[in-house]
């Protein structure tokens, strides 16, 4: 919307706290026109308190934060307001203003004291309407629009402002997906077409992590990390900040950073004299798992959702069971594309010698991993090892005969054969007990 | 309706209301216990304008003049300006707050005029007749400045403190002046007379008193009209649509008060208008100040002056305060536009 002009906002280690209560302390940032920022944090870290320190509604008691190196501060209002907007979380509005003079709104810091909106400020306004989709809504009264529809007013009116600087506080958290990304795509076409710095707190990581150049991650009122999405949405950050246990991946399509959230696992040793839980097992119980190319994740996370301690291996280290790793599972990894090495077929054997149980899932096997079936065979000496069979083995032997040899002689010797997870499942809950 | 139509709507609806207000004038001035025809009074009232004075040949007695120009007109003028200026400070005040219940008197005004007028009534033996205004405006700008500096935090002005300690001045100031009356003994009547609030007995004077104060009030409250506009959005938002808040409050709460005891000085306490009239409008013509400011002032001034000609002609000769004609006459037509628009105003 404006001509191209470089903006610089520059946060000098700022401090801010509610009468005496610290909320934000040694915050530092510095960027330029067309960075996209989004700040991330739990409830209560000190994101909103960000925004509104830069936005002039809370003063840093220290530091200062600089709009083309001048101090927010110093500058009245309606000057800050021609370069910096500000999009809040949400806006209640009573009055029957129609959704064009809620726009229209936003043209106020351009307008001198008598002056009336003009036609330039009006085409601004219906522009700002048109690229937030809301035009068709401009008669009708902002306080009888849903909140999507209020929202994308709101952010409408920002745009009407032509700010150089725009600030969104959780911006799309009212608005369904279609208009989440619309919104943010919008906004991240704009701040690179116009040089506009974007500072977003966003609760959705992966939201955040698609939209994002720089991620400022903040636990309890500091900068925890600061960064790339990718060194700043690691699962260790994450853990440490919100808590809970997740899955990072990095997505084939958009090639960002994916979180999967994992359900919290209690891990609950039973105490003598407390009554161990219906249907759980009475102690840990192990099970080793040895598998490849997908076909064992599912079954470790629902053994492990159970309650049994899983290992694995041995899997290539970019083999999609391989992300189980996360889960805290052990698992023994071979270099990728690697045939099984002595070290990690005896790491192999160390794990299926402490477990309690062996399954085999439907995996192809190759020279590379005929030492997987050696291990099952082992195994069998003194545990139950439960073959997964979806495929039968012929198809699966990419060895001229090895691996079927080896895998009837398991089935010979007493290797259950089942044909899915739930039947392993089954089993093992019955072994266990 | 596209916004360049709305814009000369707008101008349609002022231009109308002004004819109203003429129309008010002139009509209002024919009602009395002596009978003049509306003709007569334009053609006094034109005789006294420049230009056209020379086309008019008096037609009428002195007596007759003398009733309109000094007795009814500054009368009819000054309900006027009162009612113009409570419109506006109700309608500033409503949207400076974002609160339905304001009204001009909500900080205290009131409440300090009443003392004002009271105490002058009762300690000072011979009253001239500019004590009493004087006090009242005196004491009503006091009260104000107490509460201001009872609700400030720093340089800032949180508006739920000042709407609390408004209430709090107000039932302290009022306990004095019932205390005061209390020990009024024969001067009790005129307090209570001053207190309903009410246009008798109004001079040019009283005119001239109240005029320039209600005139610069209203006309810089209205320059701040789209200021108001964003305010209603919230103090925030307003704020990041580059409004000083801090600076517009202290604004709008130096001219509220200036042109609200300007009118209660020369009036007395009159109700309803500055609380209904800005609800009304606002049913009426939307919650734009650009429009609701002017039409308030507009039909604050019409609706008070037609309450007055009621007042004094509806149990004549005895006058009723007009503070009871405009609410038993206003509620029930601001309960029918409710009922009328039963979306939410506020």
């Amino acid at each position: 919307m404006n001509k191209m002009t470089s903006v610089t906002l520059r946060i000098n280690n700022i401090a801010c706290r509610y009468e005496s209560t610290s909320v934000l302390e040694g915050i530092e940032l510095s960027a330029l026109g067309g960075d996209f920022i989004g700040v991330i944090g739990p409830n209560a870290s000190g994101k909103s308190t960000l925004i509104k320190s830069i936005s002039r509604t809370l003063r840093p008691y220290m530091g200062a934060i600089l709009l083309d190196e001048k101090d927010v501060y110093s500058l009245p209002s309606k000057e800050v307001a021609k370069k910096l907007a500000v999009v809040p979380q949400e806006s209640v509005i009573t009055f029957a203003f129609t959704a064009l003079e809620i726009v229209l709104m936003g043209r106020n810091p351009h307008l001198g004291r008598f002056d009336a909106e003009s036609a330039d400020d009006l085409s601004i306004a219906r522009k700002a309407m048109e690229l937030t989709n809301t035009w068709h809504l401009s008669e009708r009264p902002i306080n009888e629009l849903s909140g999507g529809e209020k929202q994308r007013v709101i952010i409408a009116r920002s745009l009407a402002q032509e700010p150089k600087v725009l600030l969104l506080d959780e911006p799309t958290d009212h608005l369904d997906i279609g208009h989440q990304i619309e919104i943010l795509d919008l906004i991240k076409r704009l701040s690179k077409e116009e040089g506009i710095i974007v500072i977003a707190v966003f609760h959705n990581l992966n939201l955040a992590a698609l939209y994002c150049d720089r991620l400022m991650l903040i636990h309890n009122g500091k900068i925890f990390s600061l960064g790339s999405p990718e060194n700043v949405l690691t699962a260790e950050n994450i853990k440490r900040v919100y808590g809970v246990e997740v899955l990072i991946k990095r997505q084939p399509v958009t090639n960002s950073m994916y979180v999967t959230l994992l359900p919290r696992r209690e891990s609950m040793p039973p105490s003598p004299g407390s009554l161990p839980n219906k249907g759980a097992p009475k102690r840990p119980f192990f099970v080793h798992i040895i598998c490849g190319a997908g076909t064992g994740s599912q079954l470790m996370h629902l053994l492990t959702e159970k309650g049994h301690k899983v290992t694995a291996g041995v899997l290539n280290a970019i083999d999609t069971d391989h992300e189980m790793n996360y889960l805290g599972i052990p698992i023994v990894s071979e270099a990728p594309f690697s045939s099984i090495s002595c070290e990690a077929h005896e790491a192999n054997l160390g794990l299926i010698d402490k477990a309690d149980a062996v399954v085999l899932t439907s995996i192809p096997f190759g020279y590379g991993n005929l030492k997987n079936l050696e291990a099952a065979e082992l195994a069998l000496k003194n545990k139950p090892v439960l073959l997964i069979e979806k495929e039968p083995i012929e198809k699966r032997d990419f060895t001229g005969g090895e691996a079927k040899k080896i895998y009837n002689r398991l089935k010979e010797n007493g290797a259950v054969v089942l044909q899915d997870t739930k039947e392993v499942l089954l089993i093992i809950e019955e072994i266990a007990r | 309706m596209n916004y360049l139509e709305k814009i000369l709507h707008w101008k349609l609806i002022i231009t109308y209301l002004i004819v109203a207000l003429g129309l008010t004038i002139v009509i209002a001035a024919t009602f009395g216990p002596a009978h003049i025809h509306p003709l007569i009074v334009l053609k006094m009232l034109a005789s006294r304008l420049p230009l056209v004075n020379s086309l008019i040949a008096p037609s009428w007695s002195v007596s007759e003049e003398t009733i309109v120009f000094q007795i009814r007109l500054p009368r009819i003028i000054l309900g006027v300006l009162v009612g113009a200026a409570l419109g506006v400070a109700g309608t500033a005040m409503q949207g400076l707050f974002k609160n339905p219940m304001a009204d001009p008197y909500i900080i205290g005004i009131s409440a300090g005029a009443a003392l004002g007028a009271t105490l002058a009534m009762v300690t000072i033996a011979s009253l001239s007749m500019y004590m009493v205004p004087l006090m009242a405006f005196i004491f009503a700008m006091g009260a104000i400045f107490l509460v201001y500096n009872i609700a400030r935090v720093g340089s800032k002005l949180p508006t739920s403190t000042l709407l609390l300690s408004g209430i709090a001045v107000t039932l302290f100031l009022s306990a004095i002046t019932s205390f005061m009356m209390y020990i009024s003994g024969e001067k009790l009547h005129g307090i209570v007379f001053w207190l309903m609030g009410g246009l008798w007995a109004s001079s040019w004077d009283d005119v001239w008193m109240a005029l320039p104060w209600i005139l610069i009030g209203t006309t810089i409250i209205y320059i701040f009209a789209r200021d108001l506009n964003v305010m209603l959005l919230d103090e925030e938002p307003a704020q990041h649509l580059g409004i000083d808040v801090e600076r517009l409050k202290k604004i709008m709460m130096t001219f509220t008060s200036l042109i609200t005891a300007s009118a209660v000085a020369v009036s007395g306490i009159i109700g309803f208008v500055g609380l209904i009239i800005p609800h009304a409008m606002r049913i009426l013509v939307g919650p734009d100040h650009r429009i609701l400011l002017p039409c308030s002032a507009l039909v604050g001034g019409v609706f008070l002056v037609w309450a007055d000609t009621l007042a004094r002609t509806i149990i004549a000769p005895t006058e009723i305060p007009v503070g009871i004609i405009t609410s038993i006459f206003g509620a029930p037509f601001f309960i029918y536009l409710l009922r009328k628009r039963k979306k939410s105003i506020f």
